[in-house]
């Protein structure tokens, strides 16, 4: 929507310039067209910040450069009758890794009813990119010379423990899973990365890096746990090639047993996921 | 065989029921000689002598390890000597090998401590370690702490809550719970920090308190749930019941109380992490807290801890209707958020669950708060999103700490303006 890069000045004027706080009731009766400010705490608010940096990490496609919401500092919404809720933000983050501050952004979301939202963001960086250039190329260089494949499981454990080791697997498994909660997030809907449960490597004769993963989602407010199967092609420079297909909780394997956590081996077939 | 005698003798008077092995050392004996391999045996039938084969007595050449507890290593040795048998000390010290492999345990959390001051509260406990510190607390505090049996879950665990009072009768009261929801574990792990926090500040913080009122503790809401954390799921959240008509089980016990049910909120698929359950109530787990706060008719504070999401909340969850008291609930949020804020830094937002998080009903506070509960308050404990409910171990007493700084705020308010 070329329209979008164009809302970024006057969006920066809007929010310069907002309304007196309006009487805030949920469910809030939007009076369409108008903007309406809300209060930097309010969930909404930073369920908006959130799906913007979503898509942030996804399309980075950094491992190495990852927000985290830190602060909403202001935030407006605007209804648009028969497509949606849009959202006007500025917030500042960390690094999701480090907790670091990393900067602020300015994002505006337009939440749609059946199609992952609109987003433009734009953020400043604190971070060196040159730094980060150089992780990202260093961990690429790491995964690409593997003659084993990395199969690793439960990162974190149950004990939020994460090795050295797989950090930059953590960064990497939330970039991926990045494009899925910004393609699943609605208005009422958000989510989190609550376990990497399983990632394997496939070994690749070119220069891309490949994985398999089994991620857990944390959906809100429903508090439903979803399994994620995600398949990860990642060639440095380029945008991250997400496929993944998700189950709504493994209630439905449920007999007793519940889920397990079995290792990683014991997620992935032989041959190639295929979608 | 007199000498045999002497040295069972010897062994009876000696014989002490040790519980550690300072002073024990392990033995080697390696028969070379049918005499002293008879020798060796008879030992066995020694029992007052408390000796441990490690390798029991075989063949020739086939060594034999004995550990001896303090009392009868002179009475052995001697008589070890006086027939010949030569031996060796394998290990001077048994202790000190016990010591570095309890501290190797440590690590790996099978650890059984002997008191509340070796309990290591850095880490995540089980079901059972949990109730043991309990006991251990109890034990050492008798006239502050007493366990109190509040009920059964499905799957029949006793449910507890510590019970903090100087004494008097039926005085006004706080209630504190934790793990309702058995995937935080940070709860539980702060609830075990908290009933030790309160044992220590009896006397200091928390005099002005306790002179007054009583503390109730249940670290472990959802016993079942919890056990089923460690065992099967650590992403589990309800009680472990099964609803006739259903593959699917538990029931959200956040979603079960008397308010609002029914009512949007909650599920009424048994498949969903909300589901309310057939009717309220019907969880083992909430009817206990129920029945006991009816019971007890002086409850004052109610405070139910969750995580993750850093937010301290007041009523309602089930209506957009203000409190009554909202005014009030509200300053003290902000007391008590300023007051966790100022350890570490820690962001909480607060207000009212449906303004702050969303819209639940048959929440447990908005029971309490309609049950004439005044002071009735929701934490969401760290973090906010970055682990979840997989929270660092290093982080449960920070967390802890910083949280037990609102809960002073809280129950200095009740103290101050009692009703």
């Amino acid at each position: 929507m070329p329209g979008l890069r164009a809302a970024l000045p006057a969006a920066l004027l809007l929010l310069s310039s907002f309304p007196p706080a309006a009487a805030k009731q949920p469910p809030w009766p939007w009076v369409p067209g108008v903007m309406h400010a809300l209060n930097p705490s309010d969930s909404q608010a930073s369920a908006a910040a959130r799906t913007a940096l979503h898509y942030s990490n996804y399309h980075g496609a950094s491992p190495s450069r990852l927000r985290a919401l830190h602060q909403v500092l202001k935030a407006t919404v605007k209804a648009i009758p028969e497509v949606g809720m849009k959202y006007y933000m500025h917030f500042t983050t960390e690094d999701y890794i480090t907790g670091e501050d990393a900067g602020s952004c300015l994002a505006t979301v337009l939440y749609l009813k059946k199609s992952p939202p609109q987003v433009y963001i734009k953020c400043t960086h604190t971070q060196d990119k040159k730094q980060i250039h150089e992780e990202d190329n260093r961990f690429y260089q790491y995964l690409q010379h593997r003659k084993k494949p990395i199969i690793a499981s439960n990162i974190p454990d149950s004990y939020g423990n994460i090795d050295r080791d797989h950090l930059a697997l953590w960064g990497l498994a939330i970039a991926g899973s990045s494009c899925i909660m910004w393609e699943r997030s609605r208005e009422k809907l958000a989510y989190f990365v609550a376990q990497v449960k399983a990632v394997k490597q496939w070994i690749r004769k070119d220069s891309a890096v490949e994985f398999e993963f089994m991620i857990l989602l944390h959906e809100t407010p429903t508090q439903k746990i979803d399994l994620c199967h995600m398949h990860l092609i990642w060639i440095l420079g380029h945008p991250l090639e997400v496929k993944y297909i998700c189950t709504s909780d493994s209630h439905g394997l449920e007999d007793g047993s519940g889920q397990d956590s079995g290792s990683a081996a014991g997620m992935f077939h032989g041959k190639e996921g295929n979608f | 065989m007199r000498a045999l005698l002497l040295l069972a003798a010897l062994g009876a008077v000696a014989a002490a029921t040790t519980e550690n092995f300072v002073g024990h050392q392990v033995l080697r004996i390696v028969p070379s000689s049918d005499a002293e391999l008879q020798k060796v045996r008879e030992l066995q039938e020694l029992e007052h002598l408390e000796l441990d084969f490690w390798l029991s007595p075989r063949g020739l050449g086939d060594p034999v390890d004995i550990r001896v507890p303090f009392p009868s290593l002179q009475p052995l040795k001697a008589h070890l000597e006086a027939n010949g048998v030569p031996y060796s000390i394998m290990i001077e010290d048994v202790q000190a090998l016990v010591d570095l492999e309890q501290m190797q345990m440590l690590r790996r959390r099978r650890f059984v401590p002997r008191s509340t001051s070796t309990f290591d509260y850095t880490s995540y406990h089980t079901l059972e370690e949990i109730y043991a510190f309990m006991d251990l607390l109890v034990a050492e505090n008798p006239n502050l702490v007493s366990k109190l049996e509040i009920g059964h879950t499905t799957e029949n665990r006793p449910i507890y809550v510590l019970k903090f009072s100087k004494g008097g009768t039926n005085r006004p009261a706080i209630w504190i719970d934790t793990g309702i929801h058995s995937r935080e574990w940070v709860t539980q792990a702060s609830g075990v920090w908290f009933a030790k926090k309160i044992v220590q500040e009896q006397d200091q913080g928390l005099a002005n308190i306790l002179d007054q009122m009583d503390i109730f503790l249940e670290i472990v809401t959802n016993p079942d749930g919890f056990a089923f954390t460690h065992t099967s799921n650590r992403m589990w959240r309800k009680t472990r019941s099964k609803h006739s008509g259903s593959l699917c089980v538990g029931v959200d016990p956040n979603r079960n109380w008397d308010a609002g049910f029914g009512g949007s909120g909650a599920s009424s698929n048994p498949c969903s992490e909300t589901y309310r359950g057939p009717y309220a109530n019907s969880e083992p787990e909430v009817k206990a807290i129920v029945d006991f706060v009816k019971n007890h008719g002086n409850i004052k504070a109610f405070i139910s801890i969750h995580s993750y999401s850093q937010l301290l909340l007041y009523p309602y969850g089930y209506t957009t209707t203000a409190v009554p008291d909202k005014e009030e609930l509200h300053q003290v949020a902000k007391e008590a958020v300023a007051a966790l804020s100022s350890l570490y830094g820690t962001n909480y937002k607060y207000g009212s669950i449906i303004t702050t998080i969303y819209q639940a009903s048959g929440g447990t506070i908005d029971w309490t708060y309609n049950q004439g509960i005044k002071y009735s308050f929701t934490f969401e404990l760290r973090d906010t999103g970055r682990y979840g409910f997989l929270l660092p171990a290093s982080q449960i007493v920070p967390t802890a700490q910083e949280t037990w700084k609102a809960l002073e705020v809280i129950m200095a308010h009740t103290r101050g303006h009692l009703y």
